[in-house]
């Protein structure tokens, strides 16, 4: 700021970034939301998965792999039968966990075209979406007839997976009437349905500690993306900005109507 | 004897009547609130029918996915509504993608991969305002015979009456025979 180079840089700079944003401005008014050849990102409730050129289907009973190295004709490669009761599926590094109303399925897909089944860690009965991170699994499960027969109480369990071939739970959490969640970092985001979203701090992800209760936004998924949390729930479609302490921010919200 | 059959039947009605206890919860099944689901049929010919629409409305939101700049929302059943959410302070609605029986999605590059009621599609979203139905995969998904819910009580449902796209809660005065 003391010399005259340096008072002339930061009009320059000025310049620049205006010019930038003008352009930018300019071209998003096209289709230039266009995604190259990036795979998407689904939230826990999610059925369908791609990894590389597969994409995994969790049916109602088993899971199905298709090979889309040529996207526009999938062919199957093979299936697993799981049995009844499957309902998610989450892709993560080289494995896939597949929630399923009597527990949660640990497949080994380093050979992506042939799944292989690592393991099986069961609860009594649930219905659980699950979500990974590290050595960690976040598993919900949700009280209900069919779900969790013999329990009146549903929980969010935390699950050591530092061995794939033998799961262990760590932590249960009471919860009210969980559905998906999401985790990035030290935070993990639970849906609680109609009851609203819990914000928890896993800074030890062994000992999620509730932060924030917020019955204002009903939530049945998340997908924490690039520090905006989206959620889809009865009311409609809401983004919030996160960071690791304390925010928490409305962006936008998409009203049913 | 003539005479007194129509009583003698009528009497058989009444107390056919008295004899049906009211209903509030089927053995087994959950409390009954005076709503279940009731299926939403269609034709194979009806399900076939992919296209892209203007934007409309959020009813039902389900399942979310992101990918790039686009956020896709699941509407129950009916299809994907296609949001440019590059600024996710104004997410902006692009148009609406009529998917029947629609419950879950996947993308990778221009493709999008969907479930259209037993069928898996494979769906070109290049242009999003114009998708192009590229590849079918027949009967890739089981039947969803059931609502994606639990603890509720649904119609039964009936081939007859053709493939199954949705579930609709409606009031209903008794509990239907099946639940989960």
């Amino acid at each position: 700021m003391k010399t005259k180079i340096i008072k002339i840089r930061p009009n320059l700079l000025a310049i620049l970034v205006a010019v930038m944003f003008w352009g930018c401005d300019a071209g998003s008014r096209s289709a230039d939301v266009s995604p190259g050849m990036q795979t998407g990102v689904g939230g826990s409730m999610a059925r369908f998965a791609i990894t590389g050129n597969t994409l995994y289907i969790a049916t109602k009973q088993s899971l199905e792999v298709y090979d889309i190295t040529q996207p526009d004709q999938p062919s199957k490669t093979t299936k697993r039968d799981l049995g009844v009761g499957i309902e998610t599926i989450f892709p993560y590094k080289n494995n896939l966990f597949i929630g399923a109303n009597n527990g949660m399925y640990i497949f080994d897909n380093s050979d992506p075209k042939a799944p292989r089944q690592l393991s099986f860690y069961s609860h009594i009965q649930s219905c659980d979406p699950v979500v990974v991170q590290g050595n960690y699994a976040y598993v919900t499960l949700r009280n209900g007839t069919t779900c969790r027969q013999f329990a009146s109480l549903s929980s969010l369990d935390v699950v050591d997976i530092s061995n794939l071939s033998s799961p262990r739970l760590l932590t249960s959490l009471n919860m009210e009437s969980p559905y998906g969640l999401g985790v990035d970092g030290n935070r993990l985001f639970v849906g609680e349905g109609s009851k609203g979203l819990k914000l928890f701090d896993i800074s030890d992800p062994v000992k999620p500690i509730l932060k924030e209760f917020r019955s204002d936004i009903p939530t049945y998924d998340v997908i924490p993306y690039r520090s905006t949390l989206i959620i889809t729930g009865e009311k409609g479609i809401f983004q919030y900005r996160y960071d690791d302490k304390d925010q928490f921010d409305l962006l936008s919200k998409i009203p049913v109507e | 004897m003539k005479k007194s059959t129509p009583i003698f039947l009528l009497s058989l009605l009444f107390g056919m009547i008295a004899c049906d206890p009211p209903i509030d919860r089927t053995a087994g099944g959950p409390a009954f609130d005076g709503t279940g689901y009731r299926a939403v049929y269609a034709t194979a010919e009806e399900l076939a029918v992919i296209k892209t629409q203007s934007p409309r409305p959020l009813r039902k939101p389900g399942k979310i996915y992101v990918q790039g700049n686009y956020l896709f929302v699941n509407e129950q059943g009916e299809g994907l509504h296609v949001i440019d959410n590059a600024d996710p302070t104004k997410p902006r609605k692009i148009s609406f993608l009529k998917i029947p029986g629609n419950n879950d999605i996947a993308a990778k590059g221009r493709y999008l991969y969907a479930d259209n009621a037993r069928d898996l599609v494979v769906l070109d979203i290049g242009d999003p305002t114009s998708i192009k139905l590229v590849k079918r995969v027949v009967d890739a998904i089981p039947p969803q015979n059931h609502p994606f819910l639990q603890q509720v009580y649904f119609e039964c449902p009936d081939d007859k009456k053709g493939i199954i796209v949705a579930w609709q809660k409606v009031p209903m005065s008794s509990p239907p025979a099946c639940f989960r």
